[in-house]
């Protein structure tokens, strides 16, 4: 499905286009989770969420991640992993975890979710406190409290389901929705559980490690880039590359994309994952009509060179002054064809009149 | 004259130029947003210690990453420190680490294209 470049669309026209949300797929280690929350505060500022908004995303956040991390030692396989879901729209969020947990396990955690979610708000903070006082003596550290908390604090029922992955064990997924009114008007609940069970399941066999999609600037573009540094364990030289690539990919965005039915910024939609001995990075962007006929001449010309030929060309453009911006000069282009050695793979959607929707990705071998 | 001092960022790198102690290094990462805009006080500051610079300067270099639009922004620094060696003695210390053939080959790149003398050292 990824040799398709139109994924990359798909998925941002599945995403829902401006609104924000990311996915983190893999091992939860302490490192991912601190820049996974890092990134949603910067999100949460940009769209100038009320403080009170804030706390309740972050703190259900918080104990998802903390409950990823302390159930996923069981397994550790790549393609096994969670998955952390961020979604928005208008003025709701939406947090899913899902993560292996043994088969054993999962009538008791049925049983504590059912008893939760029977619960009234009143009832809920004495359960809480009750947890509390028998948790004193378990060794696990407030198995069940953060369940409480996430539903005390999204003031909704919490919506759960178990996906079998074999003999031992299953995946269990947690969907919580978070908002401040009440108000179940236009409650299209696009993001449903089973649509993130879905694409679990794609990002799964297309092995995707990180998805963004949203406001494209400077400080998201620094959050990703920590992310995928906690989460590569490569050798120095690989991850350098893939770092490489993704700055210019995205700083190519920041600067060079178009806003579509928004001022805020340039929305786009970012992606790695890893097939074979291959890191495959992408992205896509809205770009004036106007713009595409260049671009895709200096992309054409940038994939006819070989080696020798890109490297002189590097040069020639590093010394060129009369524009003083390295994007006019194309050297981030040369870039990602000098540290990806391969092609520019891309693709140019026409959406309308006036923008089009334009998919890049470079390919990344690696020695295993 | 003053010194120059940049604390680094998660996104601009760590200038620390002092003619007192004749130390001038740039170290870090440096992937900022407008890189015309960051490294504009260091033209500044070179183009007036041009005027009235130390007998020999070693430039250190210790970049863990550097993006494109960073790497003009070097070549702008090449540019005065070769103005600058026509009245003082000047060298460039350029640190790559051992597995980082690319920051080697960046270094190699700029010491063929540029008439300084560069030591290439690995750390």
């Amino acid at each position: 499905m990824l040799n398709d470049l139109s994924f990359a669309f798909q998925l941002f026209e599945g995403m829902e286009k401006d609104n924000l949300s990311y996915i983190y797929r893999g091992l939860f280690t302490q490192g991912v989770t601190d820049k996974i929350i890092s990134l949603t505060e910067t999100n949460l500022a940009n769209f100038g969420e009320s403080s009170k908004m804030k706390k309740r995303v972050f703190s259900i956040m918080v104990e998802g991640l903390q409950n990823i991390t302390r159930h996923q030692d069981v397994l550790s396989q790549d393609e096994k992993s969670g998955i952390f879901v961020i979604q928005q729209k208008k003025n709701r969020y939406y947090i899913t975890t899902g993560n292996p947990i043994a088969k054993d396990h999962i009538p008791k955690l049925t049983g504590q979710l059912d008893k939760i979610n029977s619960l009234e708000k009143e009832e809920l903070k004495k359960f809480y406190k009750s947890v509390l006082n028998d948790n004193m003596m378990s060794n696990k550290g407030g198995a069940g409290l953060g369940l409480i908390e996430m539903a005390r604090k999204s003031g909704n029922k919490l919506t759960y389901d178990f996906k079998k992955i074999d003999d031992e064990f299953s995946y269990f997924y947690l969907y919580t929705e978070i908002s401040v009114s009440q108000n179940t008007e236009d409650k299209d609940v696009i993001y449903s559980l089973t649509n993130i069970k879905q694409l679990h399941n794609i990002l799964n066999k297309e092995n995707v490690l990180l998805i963004f999609n949203g406001l494209l600037n400077q400080d998201n573009l620094i959050n990703l880039l920590s992310i995928i540094e906690e989460h590569m364990a490569h050798a120095l030289l690989l991850k350098k590359r893939v770092f490489n690539i993704m700055v210019e990919m995205l700083q190519n965005i920041v600067k060079h994309g178009d806003s579509f039915e928004t001022d805020k910024g340039n929305s786009g939609i970012f992606f790695i994952n890893k097939k074979g001995n291959s890191y495959f990075l992408n992205s896509g962007n809205y770009i004036n009509n106007k713009k595409v006929d260049n671009l895709k001449l200096k992309i054409e010309h940038v994939n006819s060179l070989d080696d020798k030929k890109l490297n002189k060309f590097y040069n020639d453009r590093l010394f060129n002054f009369q524009i003083d911006s390295s994007k006019e000069a194309g050297l981030g282009l040369i870039e990602l064809r000098l540290k990806s050695k391969n092609k520019i793979v891309y693709n140019f959607y026409k959406i309308n009149d006036k923008f089009s929707f334009f998919t890049i990705r470079t390919c990344i071998e690696y020695n295993a | 004259m003053e010194n120059l001092h940049i604390k680094s960022t998660e996104d601009t790198p760590e200038i620390y130029f002092s003619p007192d102690e004749n130390k001038f290094y740039i170290s870090n990462k440096s992937l900022p947003e407008d890189a015309i805009a960051f490294f504009h006080p260091v033209f500044m500051w070179l183009n007036n210690y041009i005027d009235k610079p130390n007998k020999e300067n070693i430039f250190t270099f210790k970049l863990d990453y550097f993006s494109t639009s960073t790497a003009k922004q070097l070549v702008k620094i090449f540019f005065l420190l070769e103005k600058l060696s026509e009245i003082s003695k000047v060298v460039i210390k350029w640190y790559y680490q051992k597995e980082d053939t690319d920051m080697y080959a960046s270094g190699l790149k700029y010491s063929k294209l540029i008439d300084l003398p560069f030591e290439l050292i690995e750390f």
